[in-house]
């Protein structure tokens, strides 16, 4: 909208003026263009919404109190009315004091002050004033002409902060979200360096198929912010039985149709790259889009979007903790390659590198298909599935079956010792140690000598390290202790059931604090060398 | 033998209440200041003029009563004029104190009205004093 344009480059030069009358101050307004709950003084909200509120989250608004006479907004709900109505009334509260303050000669004197913003001119002076010996200045970035340089109308940058929803020539740039049930809403704006993930249910079926907006490709990438179109990165086609495929180009626009009694085309996930500079002005946006299809007896899809920020010219690393780990995040791992001092290869997804068998709600360790878990810091993991042997299966590849379940297609070798270890800092990485361990329960008691993993164990030892005020985790040993079962050969026709379980522990190995002591100071009486002169 | 004495009984009993009643004034008014410096923003930009011009006043009433009451005692005009005078000035500072001051409370209002009240009726008097003297 333009008014908010103007007002936009108004907020850059000085700060936003106070909303001082009382009337029109509301401190539960958060949601913008939309109704908060509970908030009577919300001006987004109607007389419907109104019903259906319990209590009024703020039910007085005033000014100073130390005022002799003040206005005040009440906000009450009459909940004795069917509908439930909202009752303002504005009046004049009086404070029976006898130090009330009558008048004021100065202006400033029941407000906040407003700092200075600074400028090129008064930069100098600000820095005298305010200055300390960690403000540095930048000699580049302070142009003499900045303000000569004010963006024109044509072509406006629309500087952000953190929060303010993403403005597009018409609205906002929207990221539908399931809101009190799971049925998308399309009036969720996407808030700038937020990074969102939703997925929300969207009703279509094969007969509606080029009726419904939202799940074709040019909803989503038809608005553009501002001066920036949204560009399509990469298409995945997924096919009714989940295989997903990329198509190669991507400058297709491909819009719902109906073939073979199937609607194809349809938008089952976009996810936004949103790359900006940082002075907050957005300056590229892609979209990548998963499209699917769905057949007669689809009466709704499941959308995923998700939306995230990148810094221009930087390349986000993906931290699990700084330096020592966040309780929460995952355990970063990886290999390293033949031959010292390579540094260790890590894997670029942050939630692949160290993961662990995920139980399903189907049991059978052969029907998962690998799904597995990434190992977060400090949460303890069980897992596990259900083996079900028949006589047909041979020892070796059950073996082998076996293992890749329980590690995974790629278990690394190293892990970071801190949440912000470089791949270059071969030191900063301990290695994984493995154990092989034996059950003593014998299935079957017939000679045979086929053993399979039933068990992985990671046991992670941390340790609190640096200072008793502030202490890091640090990981110092990992260990892999797989345990495994004798199985012997089963009659034919018989099948046995056995459990296979693994499990991730975290055990705090460190060490009671000391705090150190100065050394004491030590007397150091010496008497200079020629003190016995002339004797000596 | 009272037409012999043409001072003012009404106008000495006023004085000798405003005396008394100014003392009050001046330490209420001290006291609030320092509350306001407590309990509000008072810079020293505004805090130092309405700390000197209270002083000021202090100074002002003294030599005011003290002329007045010795103009009125001897009977003799000049002392009460100028008298009269200073009560200008520091009708000027009572209104500054009710009207112009930085934070003016309640209790500010209060007391300068009173004081304004008492100085209205001490000039009037000091006029019928004066013409009483000078004829």
């Amino acid at each position: 909208p333009p008014e908010t344009h103007a007002v936009a480059r108004a907020r850059t030069r000085s700060g936003p003026a106070p909303v001082t009358d009382v009337a029109k101050l509301c401190v539960c307004d958060l949601l913008v263009a939309e109704c908060d709950v509970n908030c009577c003084c919300d001006p987004d909200c109607s007389a419907a919404d109104f019903s259906l509120f319990t209590t009024c989250s703020v039910p007085l608004v005033t000014g100073d109190n130390h005022l002799c006479s003040q206005k005040a907004a009440i906000y009450s709900l009459d909940v004795e009315a069917n509908p439930p109505e909202r009752i303002f009334k504005l009046i004049d509260q009086v404070n029976p004091s006898v130090f009330c303050i009558h008048a004021t000669n100065y202006k400033q004197a029941l407000f906040f002050g407003s700092p200075e913003k600074p400028t090129p001119e008064n930069f100098d002076q600000l820095l005298e004033q305010f200055g300390s010996a960690t403000f540095s200045a930048e000699p580049d970035s302070w142009n003499m002409n900045t303000d000569a340089q004010s963006p024109s109308d044509a072509n406006e940058t629309y500087r952000y902060e953190y929060g303010v929803p993403i403005q597009t020539v018409d609205a906002f740039l929207r990221l539908p979200s399931p809101v009190v049930s799971s049925w998308c809403s399309d009036a969720n704006p996407a808030a700038f360096l937020v990074n969102q993930a939703t997925k929300c249910i969207r009703s279509v079926s094969v007969e509606e198929c080029g009726n419904v907006q939202a799940v074709s490709m040019l909803f989503y990438i038809n608005s553009s912010i501002l001066a920036v179109n949204i560009t399509v990165k990469s298409i995945v086609v997924q096919s009714l039985n989940g295989m997903r495929t990329l198509l190669n180009g991507s400058d297709v626009l491909r819009l719902p149709m109906i073939l073979d009694e199937l609607c194809i085309n349809i938008v089952l996930g976009v996810s936004y790259h949103i790359t900006y500079t940082d002075t907050g002005e957005i300056i590229e946006a892609a979209a990548s889009f998963v499209l699917g299809a769905i057949n007669k007896e689809a009466l709704s899809i499941q959308q995923n979007f998700e939306i995230s920020f990148t810094q221009v010219n930087t390349k986000p690393v993906p931290l699990s903790g700084n330096p020592g780990y966040v309780v929460g995040l995952p355990i970063r791992a990886g290999f390293r390659p033949q031959g010292y001092p390579f540094p260790v290869e890590i894997n670029t997804n942050k939630y692949g590198q160290l993961t662990i068998l995920q139980s399903t709600s189907n049991q059978d360790c052969l029907e998962i298909q690998g799904a597995r878990t990434p190992i977060l810091f400090g949460y303890n993991i069980i897992s596990g599935c259900k083996l079900r042997i028949t006589a047909a299966m041979k020892c070796q590849p059950l073996t082998q079956t076996l293992l890749d379940l329980l590690k995974g297609q790629s278990f690394p070798e190293y892990v970071a010792s801190f949440g912000n270890s470089e791949a270059q800092d071969v030191l900063d990485w301990v290695p994984i140690t493995h154990l092989h361990t034996s059950e003593q329960r014998i299935y079957n008691t017939f000679q045979s000598s086929c053993r399979i993993p039933v068990s992985l164990e990671i046991e992670v030892k941390w340790t609190k390290y640096g200072s008793l005020v502030n202490p890091q985790a640090r990981i110092v040993n990992v260990t892999a202790t797989t345990t495994t079962a004798t199985l012997k050969q089963l009659p034919s026709g018989r099948e046995r059931t056995i459990p296979i379980t693994s499990s991730v522990v975290f055990t705090d190995v460190s060490s009671p604090a000391e705090p150190g002591y100065k050394a004491w100071p030590t007397i150091n009486a010496k008497l200079p060398f020629d003190f016995f002169f002339p004797f000596i | 033998n009272n037409s012999y004495q043409l001072s003012s009984v009404p106008l000495q009993i006023l004085f000798y209440v405003n005396g008394i009643y100014y003392i009050f004034y001046f330490l209420a008014s001290l006291g609030m200041i320092v509350y306001k410096s407590e309990a509000f923003s008072y810079p020293d930009d505004f805090l130092a003029p309405d700390l000197a011009l209270l002083f000021i006043m202090a100074i002002l009433e003294v030599l005011r009563l003290y002329l007045g009451s010795k103009g009125n005692l001897t009977e003799e005009e000049a002392p009460l004029g100028l008298s009269l005078v200073i009560t200008v000035g520091s009708v000027i500072l009572s209104v500054y104190f009710l009207v112009w001051q930085t934070y003016v409370l309640k209790a500010d209002v209060i007391i300068n009205a009173v004081l304004l009240f008492t100085y209205g009726l001490e000039s009037v008097l000091k006029v019928v004093a004066i013409a009483a003297f000078v004829s």
